[in-house]
């Protein structure tokens, strides 16, 4: 089996969502209620058995570290390989400054150097979707493409929403012709995900080139550069995906939740998605607890109305409460009569009695870590 | 080798055949309990908290799902260097190899495990209760008095005395007499089957006992009165808090209800003293449109589209629309369909109860599910049972896989 000779790599997302990013990584956003942003791929990753993964971080890691810890609830805390979280080494990263992917994958080279995989698979921990690596590998060797690249069609998308992606351009073979990144007149609705297949030894030979000449984007100095002399291949991925760079797709990405078919997709029982658990109690409904359409962790008190909304674990909302369309992370507490509509709580927030918070659809509300209102 | 100051033993090879169809295929310790819990989840998270790090588990009866169960110790940090979780089931040896004959028969053929911690106390607990306890205060007790055995007691009501091995204390708490089951107690202590043991004398206590062919090795019928007949200090240690044997259909259901209670009888959402569970990667809970859920516990991977009232739903249990859940436990794994009435029951795991049936609603002098397990009308579906389209399961049946 080829895929057990393939190496992961994620790449932590920088991309910024004041204020909830202001104190961990994007990868390390709580989503969906118990989860984290990459907690997605790493499942994946785990689940297509791959054991050797380094997670590349540069700022703001200790919430990912934190979470991440041994690699346990992901299978991989290994006697061989395993989860390794690796903070860049400065001295191997050209001008000592990072500025792109280049510089994340050169400030990992000995941890790349020394894996013995001839294969790996690189993804920048910024999306959420339930795929079969195994099979993505697989049909990478198979196409004997040098660089397999995932992408989603989003035909019918509208063009705020392809500008955010790294469009493909790709011939009936295919075969990746161009590449535009986050164009401002898309031309094409393949939008990239930002998952590479290469062989090992490429990927060094690509770090080690670009950061001598002082180049540091993987997908501009590298993949479109090259695009001629290396056989860069498109593969698509039919199911859902979803980037999760501002606070509207963040909310919308949540939301989605709370629909059957998504959620069927997403934990799907043959790849679970693994976190690290809490130990919370059963969550618990009081006798006035109104909940409806909503996605809700363990150890919370419901004694209010929630509607339309996801809950992370252990959050309070107290009688007489209203919430309608929001998410409330990890530990929050609704206080008595408050009403709250289209808000993003971080953790620990508290709102108390009788306050009202409306955001909107397009501009939800949101709230930093441990305000208290 | 750094010696152990204490190392706990807890008893869950017992069958537990008063829960009957719901320790058909499971040991009692692993009958899941409380919404993500099973029965040894409680003593395995108060042995963590009360610094006891190396913990033997005895298994006989069903041991499969028990063993798998408990693994290497790591959901309730157990997974030690020099300790951790061990799972110990009977073994054969060069001169004999038998099943557990009784409870002091079972530590004593681990004896040999507990040897190579070389502890100095041997903390004996029973794998099927509910309760919250510091063992260390008691090992506190055990050492500052400087007693052979200490054996945590509880006050019950007078009236239930005579149903418990009751023991009779001095003003200072040393044990001086124990009754077991007595028809005019004497006192209202009831033992708990908590005992911390010296381990020498435990040693010799136990070796002497399995010399007896007349012993039927049991702690509380013949180590115990051994003990206080040869003139060993035993002292009581006295226990105020929420403890239940879940012995029986009816005890399991009520102490399930337990939590639910507003404010609870006994609070397992206690932050400080958590209660760990192995459990498998399960989404969020959904609540969908039409969902009413009020006075109860839901947990990771239910989906509830029905009315649930007053029950406690374990993980990735599904209820469909229209259906109403009553006073009722309803354990992992279960399928409720539409239009479904369930009142007072315990569902086991896996269980489907199909489109329009109802269960534990009607009342008949002639039910073909009667069993006399399920008193006080409670009705007990087995695991992976099926309660077929629109049937009728009268209160006080048992329903059996076929």
């Amino acid at each position: 089996m080829k895929r057990y000779d393939t190496m992961g790599i994620i790449l932590i997302s920088k991309d910024q969502i004041p204020p909830i990013t202001d104190i961990r990584a994007n990868s390390a956003l709580p989503i969906a209620g118990r989860y984290r942003i990459i907690d997605f791929v790493l499942s994946n990753m785990s689940n297509a058995g791959i054991t050797n993964i380094g997670v590349a971080t540069e700022s703001n890691y200790s919430s990912l570290m934190d979470h991440l810890k041994s690699g346990k609830p992901w299978d991989l805390d290994r006697k061989n390989w395993g989860l390794n979280i690796l903070p860049p080494s400065m001295e191997k990263v050209s001008y000592g400054q990072i500025k792109g992917n280049i510089d994340m994958l050169a400030g990992i080279r000995d941890f790349i150097l020394k894996s013995q995989q001839t294969y790996v698979i690189l993804s920048l921990g910024n999306e959420i979707y339930n795929i079969d690596f195994a099979q993505v590998i697989e049909q990478h060797i198979e196409s004997q493409a040098d660089v397999t690249v995932l992408y989603k069609n989003l035909a019918g998308a509208e063009e705020s929403e392809l500008q955010r992606y790294n469009l493909l351009e790709i011939d009936d073979e295919g075969r990746v012709t161009d590449i535009e990144v986050q164009p401002y007149y898309p031309k094409t609705a393949n939008a990239g995900m930002d998952i590479y297949v290469m062989e090992k030894a490429l990927l060094e030979s690509i770090i080690d080139e670009c950061s001598a000449r002082g180049d540091s984007d993987f997908v501009k100095d590298a993949l479109i550069k090259k695009m001629d002399g290396m056989r860069v291949y498109a593969a698509e991925h039919k199911g859902f995906a979803s980037k999760i760079d501002t606070m509207k797709s963040y909310y919308q990405n949540n939301m989605k939740f709370l629909d059957a078919e998504f959620r069927a997709e997403m934990f799907n029982p043959e790849r679970p998605i693994y976190t690290k658990t809490k130990d919370q109690s059963p969550t618990k409904y009081g006798a006035d607890a109104e909940v409806e359409n909503s996605f809700i962790s363990d150890g919370c008190q419901i004694d209010g109305t929630v509607i339309n909304s996801v809950l992370s674990r252990g959050v309070k909302i107290e009688k007489g409460a209203v919430v309608k369309n929001s998410i409330i992370m990890q530990d929050s507490v609704i206080e008595e009569g408050v009403e709250i509509d289209h808000v993003v709580f971080d953790k620990e927030v508290v709102i108390t009695k009788g306050r009202k918070l409306i955001g909107q659809e397009s501009y939800p509300l949101a709230i930093a870590k441990g305000t208290i209102i | 080798m750094v010696s152990k100051d204490c190392v706990a033993m807890i008893l869950a090879g017992g069958q537990g055949s008063r829960l009957g169809a719901l320790t058909k295929n499971v040991a009692k310790p692993a009958v899941p309990f409380g919404g993500k819990y099973r029965i040894i989840d409680f003593p395995l998270s108060n042995c963590v908290h009360s610094g006891i790090d190396t913990v033997g588990v005895l298994t006989q009866y069903q041991p499969l799902e028990l063993n798998t169960y408990i693994g290497n110790g790591n959901p309730w940090d157990l997974d030690r260097s020099h300790g951790g979780a061990y799972v110990l089931p009977p073994y054969q040896s060069a001169q004999v190899g038998e099943w557990y004959k009784g409870t002091a028969n079972a530590i004593y053929q681990n004896l040999g495990f507990l040897e190579g911690f070389n502890p100095k106390n041997v903390l004996i607990l029973s794998g099927d209760h509910i309760y919250k306890m510091h063992y260390g205060q008691m090992l506190k007790r055990h050492k500052e008095t400087g007693a052979a055995a200490t054996i945590a007691v509880m006050p019950v009501p007078w009236e239930e005395a005579s149903r418990f091995g009751i023991m009779n204390v001095d003003a200072e708490g040393n044990i001086v007499e124990f009754e077991e089951k007595p028809a005019e107690p004497k006192s209202n202590l009831a033992s708990m089957g908590i005992y911390i043991f010296d381990y020498k004398a435990l040693k010799k206590y136990l070796t002497d006992d399995e010399r007896d062919p007349e012993s039927s090795n049991d702690f509380g019928k013949n180590i115990i009165p051994a003990m206080l007949a040869n003139g060993e200090k035993m002292v009581s240690y006295r226990f105020e808090g929420y403890w239940k044997d879940v012995g029986t259909i009816q005890s399991l259901w009520e102490a399930n209800m337990d939590l639910i209670d507003d404010p609870p009888k006994f609070d397992i959402n206690d932050r400080k003293w958590i209660i760990y569970s192995r459990n498998f990667a399960l989404a969020p809970h959904y609540v969908g449109k039409g969902a009413k859920i009020t006075n109860s516990t839901v947990t990771e991977g239910c989906s509830i589209s029905g009315s649930v009232d007053h029950s406690v739903i374990f993980g990735g249990v599904s209820i469909g629309e229209g259906s109403s859940v009553k006073d009722s436990v309803v354990m992992p794994g279960a399928v409720i369909g539409k239009n479904v009435t369930i009142e007072k029951t315990v569902i086991g795991p896996n269980a489907v109860i199909e489109d329009g049936a109802r269960v534990g609603v009607s009342e008949t002098e002639d039910n073909k599910y009667a069993s006399k397990m399920c008193t006080h009308g409670i009705v007990l579906i087995e695991g992976s049972a099926k309660v077929d389209v629109n049937e009728d399961i009268p209160k006080g049946s048992m329903v059996e896989v076929l």
